[in-house]
């Protein structure tokens, strides 16, 4: 049983614009999945779908053999404690410690009153502070988070996904805005997340060569329609060029 | 090259002396223009239609420098001593204070809900009209509204000031929690966090600082109104002070000293919330 089936898959804008158009995929619980394609191409509105941050046009998204668009608002809450997210501007809350900003990804699992009063347990602390550690960052744990690098930023946002116990991450183009080597950095760990803890990783990227350096599979999406689904070693540069438009090698590759 | 020249002298426009004109000459420029010659020819007209009799030039002018000269050179105290000045001082601030401290309770709630990023269309629009309403009638004229219910005083006055003070740090608190990046709202619901873990863990720690200088600036109007109440509405303090002082016992020393007293702590608060806005607001200087 796929661990997420996306059937049909519509999204319009102001009941016009087509943003998404009959996609159809299916991901296997462990996969790491790059999607890539040209700005404006739907992908942070398909990744954006599976977590219902927007709402669903048409067809389905079933995750864990539940229908995300039929969800009301607890379960919705529920569903979105099983997906983790990581957005390219880090979207850490500044003004607070990088344990505060960890620990904000264990919300879904409180009360409104637990969650007000900042009630976290004692096990739940030392799991931020593993998972800090795990990602080389704990000694700055009591620092605030517009003190720290983008790179050390994004992993802050690596660990608040991770603190979820999610079944499965979206990241939302996680080395966009960051420098090739904080952007390996970053890629390494979200590929040992995937084999080591076995988390399912859907990936939005630009850069084709890190897709297909680090995806198992490719999905290329163009003007919100699938016109690539495979391998990575399958993804040859007639198929780049038929998602991008233009021959590869016009194309900056960072 | 020669059509670009003709279509630019067919998008020249020319004064009637052939000259290129660099003002736009639309209507809004041509409505400033004939406004101030209006006002000029006006203003003009009324200094030949006033009345003069009774007028002394000369003696008016002496007279005034003479009671100002009293009034602010030699301040001095006859009907109460500089305890009770301190203890009516008080009074006034403590009617700031009030009203400001419980307005800005009131108004954190009402502007999360009139907040645009926070709340549903239809709500945020509803408080959005309704305050603006309320912000629209002036401090006084609520104070002599809730006189009726309350009777002339200083509940009176608090409850008017209060009342105006929400309207006004609604809309400033709700604007200040627009402004909150959307993308640490985004990742918070991503988690399965609720509103008030949101509003709690997400978007106070981005904007208390604002919240905080606002408030101060209300503070400091309400501080000012305070004093206009204590005369206008019996509401005591230090405003009663000047207004039995002046227009009662006609006391032009003492008139002088309260206004000194005034002015100090308005400076004080002033120097403060200068401070705060810097502090806080360093890129555009709200007032």
């Amino acid at each position: 049983m796929p661990l997420l089936k996306v059937e049909g898959l519509g999204k319009l804008y102001d009941g016009e614009t087509k943003v998404l158009r009959d996609v159809n995929f299916e991901v296997e619980a462990g996969e790491f999945l790059s999607i890539i394609g040209p700005s404006g191409a739907g992908k942070s509105t398909l990744l954006r779908c599976i977590n219902r941050m927007v709402e669903i046009s048409e067809g389905k998204v079933i995750f864990d053999d539940l229908d995300v668009g039929e969800m009301r608002k607890k379960e919705l809450r529920k569903l979105r404690t099983n997906i983790g997210m990581i957005f390219q501007h880090y979207n850490l809350v500044p003004r607070l410690t990088v344990i505060e900003n960890v620990l904000h990804g264990r919300f879904g699992y409180k009360s409104t009153l637990q969650g007000v009063f900042a009630r976290f347990t004692e096990e739940e602390k030392e799991r931020a502070f593993f998972l800090l550690d795990k990602l080389g960052i704990a000694e700055h744990a009591y620092k605030r988070c517009d003190q720290l690098s983008g790179g050390q930023q994004q992993r802050v946002g690596i660990c608040r996904a991770l603190i979820q116990e999610p079944k499965l991450i979206l990241c939302d183009e996680p080395i966009a805005s960051l420098d090739p080597n904080s952007s390996k950095v970053i890629m390494d760990y979200l590929k040992q997340i995937s084999t080591e803890m076995g988390i399912t990783c859907l990936v939005n990227l630009h850069q084709v060569d890190v897709a297909k350096e680090y995806a198992d599979r490719i999905i290329g999406l163009k003007k919100g329609e699938i016109v690539f689904d495979g391998p990575s070693k399958l993804l040859y540069e007639d198929q780049i060029e038929n998602i991008y438009g233009i021959e590869t090698r016009e194309l900056i590759t960072v | 090259m020669e059509t670009s020249q003709a279509m630019n002298q067919a998008l020249m426009k020319r004064k009637r002396n052939g000259q290129i004109n660099i003002k736009s000459g639309n209507k809004i420029d041509s409505a400033v223009k004939w406004t101030i010659w209006v006002l000029t020819v006006l203003t003009v007209i009324s200094f030949f239609f006033f009345d003069y009799t009774g007028l002394q030039l000369e003696r008016a002018i002496t007279e005034t420098a003479h009671n100002l000269r009293v009034m602010f050179l030699e301040p001095g105290l006859s009907h109460f001593g500089w305890g009770e000045a301190f203890y009516q001082v008080g009074i006034t601030l403590g009617l700031g204070v009030l009203a400001t401290v419980f307005g800005a309770i009131i108004a954190l709630f009402l502007s999360l809900m009139a907040a645009e990023n926070l709340s549903k269309p239809w709500l945020s629009k509803t408080i959005r009209i309704i305050v603006a309403f309320i912000r629209a009638v002036p401090t006084v004229l609520w104070v002599l509204i809730f006189a009726i219910a309350a009777g002339l005083g200083s509940e009176a006055a608090v409850l008017g000031m209060l009342f105006h003070s929400v309207a006004y740090l609604v809309k400033a608190f709700s604007e200040a929690i627009e402004e909150v990046n959307p993308g640490i709202i985004e990742a918070l619901r991503a988690t399965g966090s609720s509103w008030w873990h949101i509003v709690v863990h997400g978007v106070l720690p981005s904007t208390f600082t604002y919240l905080l200088s606002w408030t101060f600036l209300r503070f400091e109007i309400n501080f000012s109104v305070a004093v206009a109440m204590g005369a206008a509405a019996g509401a005591g303090g230090i405003g009663f002070e000047l207004f039995m002082a002046s227009g009662f016992y006609f006391d032009l020393r003492e008139v002088g000293f309260i206004t000194y007293a005034i002015l100090i702590i308005a400076i004080v608060l002033e120097v403060i919330s200068t401070r705060l806005k810097n502090r806080y607001f360093p890129s555009s200087v709200k007032a």
